[in-house]
């Protein structure tokens, strides 16, 4: 399959002084650290990891904005800091945290604004702009000027703005950052939608498990800007924690369980919410001991939360490398 | 070659258009705002020029200018500032925008960093010397067509001055870090400097006025230009301008290298 996104030990190394007036040291921080990968063509991937684990970096080095200290990295066959221009065509971008709407006009006066800057065609971007319009349901607040609008609206018009010039690839940088529920749900969906229908390569970062669970099929956990985990979204959950929590509902009171390896999360007269450690005890043994409780009325067995998942993951990352630095740049 | 070269100008011209519409149209979402910045700008110069008449009505010749000469000066250097920073706004803000990361929104853009991130903000205050120094130069000077045509090209030619000179002293930024405060004396020394006739400075100063300070190309070759209608002293102008644009483009883009972004939280306006 064509790989849009190709990094071959990629490196960045940042500079950084301290000290007195007089008396300036000079040290270096490894925010990103031979990162390899290659993302195919149509695949939404989340890119994830700790504050400061070197995210931005490396999105900042896929579209350009920073070159980096060693290592090769190409964005659908283009070299992002040596072709930025080029590249921009085929590329879009969020940064929840930066915002490309003009804050005093309404978001249809910076689509016909982006139309100027990437020289789309008139009828090519009026097609395109209703389109957006539709898909994101833009319609209600297209001339209310942005510094009116709920963050929800502005981020579905920011990405709308950001797959205007029709971009093969796009980089959402926090994209759910500050929103509500609700608005999350909506632009997650419209997000994972766009990929499927249109192909669209997504490379998202996010720290929140909904927009990874929702968004992304392949996961890529960074931490100490090295790639920790990189497995799909689904298999990081089964494999990488060895934990199961099993909830079973009672027809009468059950007795104590003294099982090895179990903790009890909740429970109640008729109800047990367990975690087990399936490193210490196989779950079918579990339940086959759970079965002797007392009348069992119902079982689920479940997969811990893909928050729990990811702190694991993270924590063990923070072992290997304790020495490390807070800087996200 | 030729009609391609001319296609990009023909489309950043284009460019240019479309930005100063939106820069107008944000700014009259604060109608109210924006009209007293103008005319406090269209005041604070007229005390200027009310400050030279008195001046000139005691003393008629300074070194061989008269107050039509130094009225030119104030116009042609307050038009071309304003133009300057009412099209290319962001060249003022260069600094900061080094210093909080915030070249990243404009490195994402299919168009050349530099000039596409300049017209990205419009000055209000800046309108109001734009304004300025055409109402001053009709209503003191009464020029003829010729005269004014000439004027017209020499504001043009002191707005690529100011223009080159913000983005030299901005770059700063790149290379000490946080330049804001050396930057803003930096343009007030500039400014000082063009609105004042260069006959009053002799030797090193003068140097400096053509280098490191270019007021020169604001405050003497457009006046000369003007009374002689000398196409030299226009042309002369006009080169002084290139010159330093590129200057300040070679060392802003040398900078450039230096630039590691940043993660400040961020809305354009």
């Amino acid at each position: 399959m064509h790989n849009v996104v190709h990094l071959d030990n990629l490196n960045k190394v940042f500079k950084l002084k301290t000290g007195s007036f007089f008396k300036r040291s000079e040290r270096e921080i490894q925010a990103v650290s031979n990162i390899s990968l290659d993302i195919p063509k149509g695949q939404s991937i989340a890119f994830i990891g700790p504050n400061g684990a070197g995210k931005s970096t490396t999105i900042k080095m896929l579209t350009g904005i920073l070159h980096p200290s060693s290592g090769q990295a190409s964005v659908l066959g283009l070299t992002p800091w040596k072709q930025r221009d080029k590249l921009a065509y085929k590329i879009g971008v969020v940064f929840g945290q930066r915002s490309q709407l003009w804050y005093h006009l309404p978001p249809g006066d910076t689509f016909e604004l982006l139309a100027q800057i990437y020289n789309l065609k008139k009828n090519d971007y009026q097609k395109r702009r209703d389109m957006l319009i539709e898909r994101f349901g833009l319609s209600s607040f297209l001339d209310i000027p942005v510094r009116r609008l709920s963050l929800g609206q502005r981020m579905r018009a920011e990405v709308a703005a950001s797959l205007l010039h029709a971009p093969e690839i796009v980089f959402l940088d926090e994209p759910t950052i500050g929103l509500d529920v609700i608005a999350r749900q909506e632009l997650r969906d419209l997000i994972r939608q766009w990929n499927q229908e249109e192909g669209l390569t997504v490379f998202l970062t996010s720290h929140d498990a909904g927009d990874i669970e929702n968004v992304a099929r392949r996961v890529i956990v960074i931490n100490h800007g090295q790639i920790v985990l990189d497995d799909k979204v689904s298999q990081m959950r089964r494999q990488y924690l060895a934990s199961k929590v099993l909830a079973v509902k009672f027809h009468e009171p059950p007795l104590s369980p003294a099982i090895s390896g179990i903790s009890i999360l909740k429970s109640s007269q008729y109800t047990l919410k367990l975690e087990v450690d399936t490193n210490i005890i196989p779950i079918e043994q579990v339940v086959n001991e759970v079965l002797k409780l007392g009348p069992v009325a119902d079982i689920t067995i479940e997969n811990p939360p893909l928050e729990k998942v990811i702190a694991h993951i993270y924590a063990q990352g923070n072992k290997l490398a304790p020495d490390r630095n807070d800087n996200e740049t | 070659m030729e009609a391609s070269l001319f296609a990009k100008f023909y489309n950043y011209f284009l460019l240019v258009v479309k930005y100063v519409s939106c820069n107008f149209k944000s700014h009259m979402e604060y109608r109210g705002a924006f009209l007293s910045q103008v005319i406090a700008m269209f005041l604070n110069n007229s005390v200027w020029v009310i400050f030279w008449v008195i001046f000139f009505n005691r003393f008629p010749v300074l070194r061989g200018w008269e107050i039509k000469d130094v009225i030119t000066l104030w116009a042609i250097a307050a038009s071309g500032f304003g133009i300057a920073d009412t099209i290319c706004g962001n060249g003022l803000e260069i600094p900061r925008l080094i210093t909080r990361g915030q070249l990243d929104i404009w490195m994402l853009y299919p168009r050349k960093l530099l000039p596409h991130m300049l017209l990205g903000r419009m000055d209000a205050t800046a309108c109001g010397d734009a304004l300025f120094g055409y109402v001053v130069y009709i209503g003191f000077v009464h020029p003829d067509i010729l005269h004014f045509i000439m004027f017209v090209a020499l504001t043009l030619a002191v707005a690529l001055v100011f223009i080159g000179f913000d983005i030299l002293s901005g770059s700063l930024g790149f290379f000490i870090g946080n330049s804001e405060a050396l930057t803003l004396e930096l343009r007030f020394a500039m400014i000082t400097f063009s609105t004042y006739p260069l006959n009053l400075f002799d030797g090193a100063v003068k140097i400096i006025l053509y280098t490191l300070i270019p007021a020169g190309f604001v405050s003497y070759l457009p006046i000369q230009a003007l009374r002689n209608l000398s196409l030299t002293d226009a042309f002369l102008t006009l080169l002084g301008g290139i010159g330093v644009i590129l200057v300040g483009s070679t060392i802003f883009h040398l900078g450039l290298k230096r630039y590691e972004s940043g993660n400040l939280l961020e809305m354009r306006n």
